[in-house]
């Protein structure tokens, strides 16, 4: 096999993948899923791990900050849980029929993004109302 | 950790993620000018902001998903010592917005994060009309959140010089 046909193949490849049914699912799922889902961490705080930088420990779920042991991190988590989700509903979509995947709205993965800010700026009037 | 000092390693992986960011940051906006401003047509060189549009967007789609993840990861672990060394400090001194913006920063990155795999296919897709609108939507979307990321980061970097 020369050069020119392996790059031909390998760009043939890659582009029916970019182009498949499967792929459009997965990637519109996960925009839709994780976006909703990230909001929804930060709502009901469920970080799939609590990382505590002073100490350097990883604990497992929602973890509170102790005494001597410095700040509780959650993005790590939130973010992670976020990854997790989408992916696997992501994948579980691809699964389905052509017809039903065709009619997951594809103005949700830029809808979704806008209608979070007013949402992110409310989840953080803490910061903004701090006396 | 012996040949360079802690605070040089810190600032090294913040000038790799201020690096990344630069290159991402110039990738989405050329690109996001392309796709909201076409060029129809080019009669002649053109002037710099011709020249800025005109450049072929759908090349960007792959090295800014590269570039957004990079970034990412250099973020995430400088913010180890952000959060021990630098907002512990900014709360006792009461820049309340300023930590807020860090934190709403914080969500734009990871959302942009999951609208990188719909991105980077509307624009392995660029030839089907059905998803021009997403695909210019989510562009800018990710234009001006990688410029709200990057003006934030540079703000809190100096916040830390009036603590």
């Amino acid at each position: 096999m020369n050069t020119t046909t392996a790059t031909t193949k390998t760009t043939t490849a890659t582009s029916s993948v970019a182009s498949s049914t499967k792929m459009k699912t997965f990637a519109v799922t996960f925009a839709v899923v994780g976006t909703l889902t990230y909001c929804l961490c930060l709502l009901m705080n469920w970080p799939v791990f609590t990382y505590h930088p002073a100490v350097n420990r990883i604990e497992w779920g929602w973890g509170p900050s102790r005494n001597g042991e410095g700040p509780a991190m959650y993005w790590y988590g939130w973010t992670a849980t976020t990854l997790l989700v989408g992916a696997v509903v992501g994948f579980l979509a691809t699964l389905l029929p052509e017809s039903t995947a065709k009619k997951i709205p594809v103005i949700l993965v830029w809808l979704l993004p806008i209608l979070t800010i007013p949402f992110l700026i409310w989840d953080l009037r803490q910061w903004w109302l701090h006396p | 950790m012996d040949i360079i000092s802690v605070p040089t390693f810190w600032t090294i992986w913040l000038l790799v993620h201020l690096l990344f960011s630069v290159g991402l940051l110039g990738a989405l906006t050329h690109q996001a000018v392309s796709v909201t401003m076409p060029v129809r047509k080019m009669a002649g060189p053109g002037g710099f902001v011709v020249r800025f549009r005109a450049v072929p967007a759908a090349g960007y789609a792959t090295a800014v998903c590269v570039l957004w993840v990079l970034t990412f990861i250099a973020g995430s672990y400088i913010y180890i010592k952000y959060r021990t060394y630098i907002r512990i400090p900014i709360e006792q001194a009461g820049h309340w917005k300023t930590q807020g913006f860090f934190d709403f920063k914080e969500h734009v990155a990871s959302i942009g994060l999951v609208l990188l795999p719909a991105y980077w296919f509307f624009w392995k897709n660029a030839q089907e009309p059905e998803y021009d609108t997403a695909r210019k939507m989510v562009t800018v979307i990710l234009c001006i959140a990688c410029w709200f990321l990057f003006i934030v980061g540079h703000v809190l970097n100096n916040t830390r010089g009036f603590v």
